[in-house]
């Protein structure tokens, strides 16, 4: 059976005709169109296609499309400020080569904004505790850890 | 040929600089085009029944109920897909290996085996309909260890090949006179080693997409490191031309060796797609990445050295038995590479080999990062740490007495030209003040005098290239636009190492543009030059030479055109950042853009050329120092400090070299000490297909790692003797860890994974 969800993504209002059994992942990927986030495992294990639902982190191959009606829904797609301009943690994900593959970076990106949103100065240990959920098998993480302290900075000096 | 003319050395402008990746640009706004992000209209969804039996013959299989549940479209099995035998790893060279393969056979080899497959208008469906497919099986007596499988009488897995399930004749190598050896040693050492099931894991599962036009020819988006062998072994089994096949990878997540095979999906997508005129896409699930995937061979090792009371080595008598699981795939590449390796890293004259490969009814073992090699070394380097230890010398020196020098005999067979073995562990003495460390405490906390602290080196070297195993050749083609921007064409396979900027930065370097300026079109065998496929390190090396050789030639075209438009001589005239100017008088100068483009009378040019690559091999070195704590009441080792300190000649990019370095560590410590995929040894049924189940360390787990370089012997065989980087850092890392567990408990392994149960065990045992 199928049933008309409306919710927010990325700041635009949308609606997605999807069974009820669909997940929030599959419905992103597969009705709206929206395949930067990335399924690598779809039971929840591997943190790849995490996005920020209602400011909260969520393995979206764990919750159901249906259960999103009336949320606001971020993923990497809406990462950017500006079409010309990269959001700090995409800054530096490239400058440190903090993505080899990418097929982890657009879940990792979504935490570690949630991470930062939350936390401004977060300590290594943050960050490690931060991305316990979300496995990157390239990089040995430190490359990563090296970009989000590095975005930390960056936008802490914005605001001042 | 190896090109050996000495190294030119210049001051670099774009070599040598982490620029910014392009791909990576894509990778972070999520607009990289992965195969599983393709969709197209029409596509239907192909799902595999895989076999709950490990050895069996199919009596019978009824696929009428699946052939009739709604939006079902077709259903395969062995009686209606092409019975062709063929070999599932092909490389160019395998040629020499036993076909052991057909893409359905009667027969089922190991648990989670396709024996049918159905393509339907979702996922869903497809998956309910694998449901309704009944297989009648007669069991058979099935074997899981290669010991059983080797004994006489053991049951035969498959027909063809050298008998006894071997996957190949024993591999030996002999050099000197072993016996003579073990007669002038002062004492000997001998010891059983075993190394595990570890899985590569990436994060992308396997996934393909394939899809027919009117003209009977296959486009197929697959994620593969050998975009070109898929697409010959797809042409050789469906009985097409080339030109009927076309691949097309883009953004693969991951794939460190494994996605170099062709699988039986990506047949049975093709065949789904030929029967049903429509595209189909056949993604793996988790589990199957497991099942169907991939994984390192696991391998028991047999290990005698003689040494005498200087340090010196005299024999080696060495043993090794991987096990291939039910299919050849990468076993012969393994058992040879793996084998031959162990003629080197310590010096030692008279060496006796024998490897061997052998079937079990287990799922496939492949192609992995280290590549042999991480279970050869792991046993040769634990050894030289006990013979130190036997010595009362200091394991840094009897290594550093013992490695290999410029101008030995490297496994390769001909004589190693850049070797920095030696400086990369003098390199990490040095700044480790390795003696001091290792005379500090061992409880680095008083309060907690259960953790304990150790120090481990381990040494390693691997080859850039397959050679000789496979003569292998890189090919570039570059083209010079008439706005003066440069396009390269690879068939180089971008796994996410960085190797198309690396590629990109050596034309900019050689043609003397801008990085900016030159763009990099792959991933497409109708369009770019045949390439051997992105494995055993060898893209910036291989691919990167020949992309050099392009470059000069249209540098010299670029400066001809220009000469005629300035009225010089060519070799007046020089090139760099993209600026054409006459070198006695820089003031006259002219853009390539303005070389390149129209003037009156003059239409633009077509500067195009082709670099073709063919070399031997070039050998890269590390020495890891590895500190861990090991708490002795719960078994749990911590891996607190890596110094890995690597020489890989000349660096292109430093950042994407580094990042090599510190994920091989990552991937190398869950080797070692909590990564096994294991296989149950009375069903041959997967126990822990997984990523919550099989352990990998994650962001909470990885040490601090202090990455060293040295561009200590650049080989002039690669891009101003730039070597390879990806294996080296995953076979260094695990004996290093062993070493130094040692160091802190005082107790000996001689396997990987290196559990805690197996620490409070081998505790109690000691105490006791």
């Amino acid at each position: 059976m199928k049933r008309i969800v409306e919710l927010t993504i990325n700041g635009e209002p949308r609606d997605m005709t999807v069974e009820t059994c669909c997940s929030l992942l599959d419905a992103l990927r597969d009705d709206v169109g929206l395949t930067g986030t990335k399924k690598g495992c779809d039971v929840g294990d591997c943190g790849a296609c995490t996005v920020i639902v209602d400011g909260q982190p969520v393995n979206a191959c764990l919750m159901l499309a249906v259960e999103a009606e009336g949320c606001t829904v971020e993923t990497v797609e809406g990462l950017q400020p500006g079409v010309d301009t990269l959001h700090p943690l995409q800054d530096a994900f490239m400058r440190h080569g903090a993505s080899q593959c990418g097929f982890c970076t657009p879940g990792i990106l979504m935490m570690a904004k949630k991470l930062l949103d939350d936390n401004p100065r977060p300590t290594d240990e943050d960050i490690r505790f931060g991305l316990s959920g979300n496995i990157c098998r390239c990089t040995g993480y430190t490359k990563i850890f090296d970009a989000i302290k590095s975005a930390a900075l960056e936008m802490e000096a914005a605001r001042s | 040929m190896n090109i050996n003319t000495p190294i030119e050395e210049r001051e670099f402008k774009i070599v040598g600089k982490s620029v910014k990746r392009d791909d990576v640009l894509e990778k972070v706004t999520g607009e990289a085009e992965y195969t599983g992000d393709v969709k197209l209209a029409g596509m239907l969804h192909g799902k595999i029944k895989r076999a709950a039996i490990a050895h069996a013959r199919i009596k019978s299989i009824d696929v009428s109920k699946a052939l009739a549940y709604p939006g079902v479209k077709a259903v395969l099995t062995h009686e209606n897909v092409p019975r062709v035998l063929h070999y599932g790893s092909p490389h160019p060279r395998s040629a020499s290996c036993t076909k052991d393969q057909y893409i359905l056979d009667d027969k089922v080899r190991f648990w989670g085996e396709g024996v049918a497959a159905v393509a339907a208008i979702s996922e869903e469906i497809a998956d309910e309909a694998l449901d309704l497919i009944e297989v009648e099986y007669e069991a058979l007596p099935a074997v899981f260890e290669p010991e059983d499988a080797a004994l006489p009488g053991a049951p035969l897995i498959h027909d063809v090949g050298p008998g006894g399930n071997l996957v190949l004749d024993p591999v030996r190598v002999n050099r000197g006179d072993v016996e003579a050896g073990f007669a002038q040693a002062d004492f000997i050492l001998e010891g059983t080693f075993s190394g595990g099931r570890p899985h590569p894991a990436y994060m992308e599962p396997n996934v393909c997409i394939a899809d027919w036009d009117g003209s009977n020819k296959l486009t197929f988006w697959t994620s593969t490191q050998t975009s070109f062998m898929v697409r010959g072994i797809l042409a050789e089994v469906l009985g097409l031309p080339l030109t009927k096949v076309r691949v097309l990878v883009d953004h693969m997540g991951g794939g460190f060796g494994a996605k170099q095979d062709c699988f039986q999906h990506e047949f049975l997508c093709a065949l789904l797609a030929k029967e049903t005129r429509r595209p189909v896409k056949m993604e793996f699930t988790r589990h199957e990445t497991f099942v169907a995937g991939r994984a390192r061979h696991p391998c028991k090792v047999w290990l005698k050295q003689g040494f005498k009371n200087d340090g010196t080595l005299v024999a080696r008598d060495m043993k090794l038995v991987y096990d291939s699981g039910a299919y050849g795939s990468h076993g012969p590449g393994v058992t040879i590479v793996g084998t031959t390796a162990a003629t080197s890293l310590y010096r030692c004259e008279n060496v006796r080999l024998e490897g061997r490969c052998v079937y079990t009814n287990t799922p496939i073992n492949g192609a992995f990062r280290g590549y042999g090699v991480v279970q050869s070394y792991y046993a040769l380097d634990i050894q030289m740490d006990e013979a130190a230890e036997r010595l009362g010398m200091d394991p840094a020196d009897l290594k550093l007495k013992n490695v290999v020098r410029a101008g030995d005999i490297a496994p390769s067979g001909h004589p190693i030209v850049g070797h920095g073995l030696e400086i990369c562990l003098q390199h990490g003495i040095d700044v480790l003040d390795w003696k001091s460390l290792r005379n500090r405490d061992r409880t680095p906390d008083p309060k907690r005098p259960h953790i304990r602290k150790g120090w481990g080196i381990g040494c390693e070297m691997h080859g850039s290239s397959a050679y000789p195993g496979i003569k292998e050749q890189g090919n570039a083609t570059v083209k010079v636009n008439e706005d003066g921007t440069v396009t390269l064409l690879t068939g180089a396979a971008g796994l996410g190492t960085g190797a198309h900027t690396a590629l990109a930065q050596i034309v900019a370097e050689e043609l003397g543009v801008r990085f900016e300026d030159v763009g990099v079109i792959h991933g497409d065998t109708d369009v770019v030059p045949w390439d051997i496929g992105a494995f055993a390190s060898h893209t910036t090396y291989l691919v990167g030479t020949a992309a050099k050789m392009a470059a000069t030639k249209v540098r010299a075209s670029v400066l001809e055109r220009a000469a005629m438009k300035l009225q010089v001589k060519a070799d007046e005239l020089d090139l760099s950042e993209g600026k054409i100017f006459v070198t006695a008088e820089p003031g006259r100068f002219m853009s390539v853009a303005e070389a390149m483009g129209p003037s009156r009378g003059i239409p633009a040019a077509n500067i195009v050329a082709n670099g073709t690559y063919e070399p031997t091999k070039s050998y890269s070195f590390a020495a890891h120092f590895t500190e861990v704590h090991v708490d002795t009441e719960t078994g749990i080792v911590e891996v607190k400090r890596v110094v890995p300190v690597h020489d890989i000649g000349r660096v292109i990019h430093p950042i994407a070299a580094q990042g090599q370095i510190e994920g091989g560590i990552q991937q190398g410590i869950g080797h070692t000490l909590t990564e096994d995929y294991v296989i149950d040894k009375k069903t041959g049924r997967s126990l822990n297909a997984g990523l919550v189940d099989y352990k990998m360390p994650l962001s909470m787990d990885m040490p601090d790692i202090e990455t060293i370089i040295l561009e200590a012997a650049p080989d002039p065989g690669g891009p101003w003797g730039a070597k390879g980087v990806g294996e080296d850092p995953i076979i260094a890392i695990g004996p290093s860890i062993a070493n130094a567990i040692y160091d802190a408990i005082g107790v000996r392994f001689h396997h990987y994974p290196i559990t805690p149960e197996d620490i409070l065990k081998a505790l109690r045992e000691k105490g006791a």
